[in-house]
């Protein structure tokens, strides 16, 4: 497969450069924490929407949680943000990796989940409908695993890379 | 101060820690068997070791670096290191054991008959390891004690029984680094972990911050257990991976400062219940706001789990800031 020559030019741009090589600690790894953060409050979150539908905590009102989806956008917020800035540093890296597409669409599938929960779960109508019920275990399990599939590609994008930069295979 | 000095300083607190413990929880059992602050206490002590026991055990690779060179020294530290390494983890065991107890107090009358039995024999044999740990690290630098200038390492009966429990170092850390794929998961599991601290303490110290209000304590409190699999995930696969390259992480200033907010983020959790500031927020219902002194707490609990979380993530960053050269 050739790799697009625009790859390349974005790794040369002087942002591209020195988000990857400055030595300052408000390069790389400062975006990279901030990935991790974003992380952790939208898993996180969602974790805690999921287990109360699967019955942990029974007695956490449904309604309030719909206040929480502040931490799971703007978690999500951050790490689109982040991921776009680590997609300019390193861009043959990540799109020569089949998991960052994998990845790409465990975000997709997840986000979906959690707004399914938020529309259908959370809403005024608080009553409880047995048949609405089996759903909510079926989209709380379908989070957690979706969540954890997406920790797992983006910790894979560390360690299965073909391609470092362009032209530089690993 | 060096890396012998650190070690030295923290190795003796795992010891007198699971001592201690066990004589406040054992004497909990004694007369006619209900001393339930006794209990908590060597519940608690137990805890707070095995939290201890992480610095004093990554700690005893810089001190190893100090006596690097000399044969007959290297198969001694080997031995302890071997000791060590099999202790840790019982340690560990019997601090989320005791963790689980004290769940267990706080949700019913008091913890259940087979947690209870588990964290004696864990306990018991705990001291038994640590005696051999601190024995074997004893020797390293104490020849008056035990053998002469030229001595091998001899086992007695019961060490060569417990030895051949114990791992090779060299061996348990090649195991940890043979595979990406199952340094991707340990990895995986830790990011994991840290969301699940997020969701059973980020949250609740948010809401005492005053965000998502109409959340009731005491239900959100619920979901504290699951941070506790979450740190006692991270810890595995933590130290997991500090056994992995040892000397990357000792030899590492963001690797330190992380334990040192761990500590700090434990005192916190610790403070939060002893103090019992959670005695006074738990009845707090929709929308009622919490006490000064609970924001406080909550908000230094957020500052420290996320310096714990972001100095994780400078680690490759700041390899080889500390010095290998110690003398």
């Amino acid at each position: 497969m050739t790799v697009p020559a625009f790859l390349n030019t974005i790794e040369q741009t002087g942002f591209s450069i020195w988000i990857r090589e400055s030595e300052s600690v408000f390069a790389y790894y400062f975006i990279l924490v901030f990935h991790t953060i974003g992380l952790s409050l939208l898993v996180g979150t969602s974790a805690l929407i999921a287990l109360r539908l699967l019955g942990i905590a029974p007695s956490l009102p449904l309604l309030p949680l719909r206040q929480l989806y502040r931490l799971i956008w703007g978690g999500l917020w951050l790490n689109i943000i982040s991921g776009i800035l680590l997609l300019f540093a390193y861009p043959t890296k990540a799109l020569t990796n089949p998991f960052f597409y994998l990845k790409l669409a465990l975000v997709g599938l997840a986000v979906w989940v959690m707004m399914s929960i938020e529309r259908r779960l959370l809403g005024d109508a608080s009553d409880v409908d047995p048949a609405m019920l089996a759903k909510a275990r079926l989209l709380a399990v379908g989070s957690l695993l979706l969540w954890c599939g997406v920790v797992g590609t983006g910790r894979l994008l560390a360690y299965t890379s073909s391609y470092i930069l362009y032209g530089k295979i690993m | 101060m060096n890396f012998a000095h650190l070690h030295l300083l923290l190795n003796h607190f795992p010891i007198i820690g699971t001592i201690v413990g066990f004589g406040l929880f054992g004497a909990s059992f004694l007369g006619d068997g209900r001393h339930t602050d006794l209990r908590r206490s060597g519940l608690i002590v137990f805890a707070v070791t095995a939290f201890v026991t992480i610095p004093a055990f990554v700690s005893g690779i810089g001190a190893q670096q100090m006596l690097a060179g000399d044969p007959v020294v290297s198969a001694v530290i080997e031995r302890h290191e071997g000791a060590a390494l099999l202790t840790l983890w019982v340690v560990e065991i019997t601090g989320a054991l005791a963790v689980i107890g004290l769940w267990q107090s706080h949700v019913r009358p008091q913890p259940t008959r087979s947690t209870l039995i588990a964290i004696l024999l864990c306990s018991i044999v705990s001291m038994g390891l640590l005696a051999r740990t601190g024995n074997t690290g004893g020797d390293i630098r104490h020849p008056e004690v035990g053998r002469g200038e030229n001595a091998t390492v001899i086992e007695g009966t019961i060490g060569a029984v417990v030895h051949a429990f114990e791992p090779t170092p060299d061996k348990f850390s090649e195991a940890m680094v043979a595979s990406k794929w199952w340094w991707a998961f340990m990895m995986s599991m830790h990011f994991i972990g840290l969301s699940l601290l997020i969701a059973g303490i980020g949250i609740l110290n948010l809401r005492l911050i005053g965000f998502a209000k109409q959340l009731p304590i005491e239900p959100l409190h619920r979901f504290f257990p699951w941070a506790l699999a979450g740190l006692g995930i991270n810890v595995l696969t933590g130290m997991l991976a500090f056994i992995g390259m040892p000397e990357y992480y000792t030899f590492n200033a963001a690797f330190w400062f992380k334990l040192l907010a761990l500590m700090l983020a434990g005192l916190n959790v610790a403070m939060f219940y002893v103090l019992g500031t959670f005695e006074r927020v738990k009845r707090l219902g929709a929308g009622e706001d919490a006490p000064f002194s609970a924001k406080v707490i909550a908000a230094s609990s957020l500052v420290l789990w996320f310096a714990v979380a972001i100095s994780g993530r400078y680690i490759q960053l700041f390899q080889e800031t500390i010095s290998t050269d110690l003398d």
